[in-house]
């Protein structure tokens, strides 16, 4: 398991199915590939109709970098996938994520107020499904995608049993 | 008509509000459809002439009829919304229920409570009416807002409700709880209120803006570009009257019942903040205060919510500006219980000071490529009942988060800072204008204290159970005595000499 300095010392990540890979797989192919199509239409209308305004090699340029940073994101998402990693502590869960950005985050279990459990048609083909916990803070980001759905169900479970034992004021 | 004008506001009965509210609320609209309607005829009525004019043909007694019917149904709204707003205090709760079509009931639990705010806008304040304001933790909207009630009959059931959610009255009781006595702690002169205004950022770019249309007109030798500010100057003069009506007569006050704060020039507003509902503080300085030694406070109090705006900004003030005395007492108000054997000297680091005097542990010095000014005033420190982050060289911030308040944190880290071996720690907290971050500290120290802060947050949270202030102190067997204060009397002398004060260079 992938861990790094800003990480707390003796803590046993678990990791999330390595099947969100392809839900990260397909939201990348919405968002890029089609800003990539997009952004190629003048190089179709200068190639094809005759356009004068966009020379020719900036018309190429701007699709063919934005392919090129397609093809980085692409390449980054089975490591960012790797990095996801949630340990459930006795007091608190601690989330982390990110490779070049990196986040550790926690949640003591009695700051709580209500926990997510959210589909998308891609998780519900693979089985999957997205937690999300929510404190008092709006700052609080705290996303764990790519559970499978019964870990999803069990850590619900036990986010919300844990929180009620330990539920404190604001 | 005023059913309950000579009883206090008791429990279990349904009260209504006072029957002028919907007029005063709605005033606008009156005076809309008068003036719309009738302003043909006051104007012949001033000019001598006859009141009609006979070339309409009558059409005119229509237009009257129309106007007079419009005039009656704005009227019957506002009365019929008066009979069917309806509020009661009772077991716990406070309900009210408004709207005659579409019917709404709500309730609100008194010991959920954050904050109570009176509002007086002027004209309600001529007609010695006042608005009530219960907020619980629900980021932006008031849980409950009752618009208008007899300023006295407001204070009273400000004190019930306080009283029950302190735990000192009994749900049971029907007698009216008395108003908790309370003990001014400091107010701010006109004097320095205006100061700051003159001094705020906003002056500065003020005075850019000047200087550049006065060179600008000398250059193009036309007086035209005064023309062109004029809308300017208006805007800029609104916001300066804004600042300066709702920062007019600033007063704190401590008393059981929370930190009492009041302001406003001709809208007056008291709001109630009990003990621990402070989620977070931040004390700036803003680069020309430094020469009058003078800082504010803010705070995120969980009902205020985020939403940016000028009412909000005022709510969010615990001092629109004052001397290190003021704000060592503010900070003793806060934080009854500062954690530490020598609050005075450790505040007055956090606030002035640089590297690691009182104990702060600041970016280590390999870092000070990425924050050449900086590395020597970021830093944090640990008391035992408040973290304090410390940051920005030229405009000074402190920010402040109780321990038992502490969300959830989080760490990053960039690959810059990776490099440079330092990271980010993140508070997280209620929606407000404080926003908790420590930046760019060793990464060892940042990790550690990641660790040893949740551990503290646990610790205090165990400490602190009941939502109950003060049945929680009486149980305890002591008076909530503003303690804390000992701890500023020190620098409390120096509060009436606060111009004299060093100057923190």
């Amino acid at each position: 398991m992938h861990t790094s300095a800003i990480d707390p010392p003796g803590i046993e990540w678990q990791r999330v199915s390595s099947k969100y890979v392809t839900v990260r797989l397909v939201e990348w192919a919405v968002g890029n590939l089609l800003l990539v199509a997009v952004l190629s239409i003048p190089l179709l209308f200068v190639l094809l109709g005759g356009w004068q305004f966009p020379p020719l090699w900036l018309a190429a340029i701007v699709p063919a970098a934005m392919f090129l940073l397609a093809l980085w994101r692409l390449v980054l998402i089975p490591r960012q996938v790797r990095a996801i990693g949630y340990a459930e502590r006795d007091e608190d869960l601690l989330i982390r994520r990110g490779i070049f950005y990196q986040r550790t985050m926690v949640v003591p279990y009695g700051r709580m107020q209500y926990v997510d459990v959210a589909v998308g048609p891609v998780e519900r083909a693979l089985g999957l499904c997205t937690l999300k916990l929510h404190t008092a803070s709006p700052g609080t980001n705290a996303l764990l995608p790519g559970l499978p759905a019964a870990e999803g169900a069990r850590l619900r479970e036990q986010l919300t049993a844990r929180g009620e034992a330990r539920l404190a004021g604001l | 008509m005023d059913v309950n004008r000579d009883r206090p506001a008791v429990d279990a009965d349904w009260h209504r509000v006072h029957p002028a509210s919907p007029f005063v609320r709605g005033w606008v609209a009156l005076v809309a459809v008068v003036v719309f309607f009738g302003r043909d005829i006051f104007e012949r009525a001033l000019q001598g002439r006859e009141l009609v004019d006979e070339g309409l043909n009558g059409r005119i007694l229509w237009l009257l009829a129309g106007g007079a019917a419009l005039l009656l149904l704005t009227v019957a709204g506002f009365v019929l919304s008066w009979y069917f707003t309806r509020y009661q205090l009772s077991q716990g709760y406070v309900r009210v229920n408004t709207g005659f079509l579409f019917k709404q009931q709500r309730q609100a639990r008194l010991d959920r409570v954050q904050a109570i705010d009176i509002v007086q806008p002027l004209l309600a304040r001529i007609f010695g009416l006042a608005e009530l304001k219960f907020e619980v933790a629900d980021a932006g909207e008031s849980a409950v807002r009752l618009a208008y009630l007899p300023i006295e009959q407001a204070k009273q059931l400000r004190a019930t409700i306080l009283g029950r959610a302190a735990g000192v009255a009994d749900g049971a009781e029907t007698a009216p709880v008395p108003e908790a006595p309370e003990h001014v702690v400091l107010s701010v002169p006109h004097g320095r209120l205006v100061g700051s205004l003159l001094l705020s950022e906003q002056s500065f770019f003020v005075v850019l803006g000047a200087i550049a249309s006065v060179v600008f007109s000398v250059l193009t030798e036309s007086g035209a570009v005064v023309l062109y500010l004029i809308p300017a100057i208006l805007g800029l003069g609104a916001a300066y009257w804004k600042s300066f009506n709702k920062g007019f007569n600033f007063t704190a006050a401590i008393s059981p019942d929370g930190i009492r704060l009041r302001y406003g020039l001709l809208d007056t507003q008291a709001q109630t903040v009990p003990p621990g509902r402070i989620q977070a503080l931040r004390i700036t300085q803003p680069p020309l205060w430094r020469i009058l030694g003078w800082y504010r406070i803010q705070v995120n109090v969980a009902g205020y919510g985020g939403n940016p705006g000028n009412e909000n900004a005022a709510r969010t003030t615990l001092l629109p500006v004052g001397g290190m005395g003021e704000v060592m007492q503010t900070l003793a108000l806060v934080l009854p219980d500062p954690g530490t054997p020598d609050p005075y000297r450790v505040f007055a680091a956090a606030v002035n000071g640089l590297d690691s005097d009182a104990g702060f542990t600041t970016t280590p010095r390999r870092a000070r490529l990425i924050a050449p000014l900086g590395w020597r005033r970021n830093a944090f420190l640990a008391t035992g009942t408040a973290l304090l982050l410390r940051s920005g060289r030229w405009w000074r911030q402190l920010v402040l988060v109780p321990h038992q308040r502490t969300q959830s944190m989080a760490l990053s880290q960039g690959p810059l800072a990776r490099r440079f071996g330092v990271a980010d720690l993140v508070l997280h907290t209620t929606a407000g204008p404080v926003v908790p971050r420590l930046i760019q500290a060793d990464v060892g120290e940042a990790v550690a204290l990641f660790d040893q802060q949740a551990a503290r947050a646990r610790e205090a949270r165990k400490r602190q159970t009941s939502e109950q202030w003060l049945a929680e102190l009486s149980r305890a067997g002591s008076l909530p005595v503003p303690a804390p204060l000992q701890a500023v009397q020190r620098p409390a002398n120096a509060t009436t000499t606060t111009q004299e004060e060093p100057r923190n260079g």
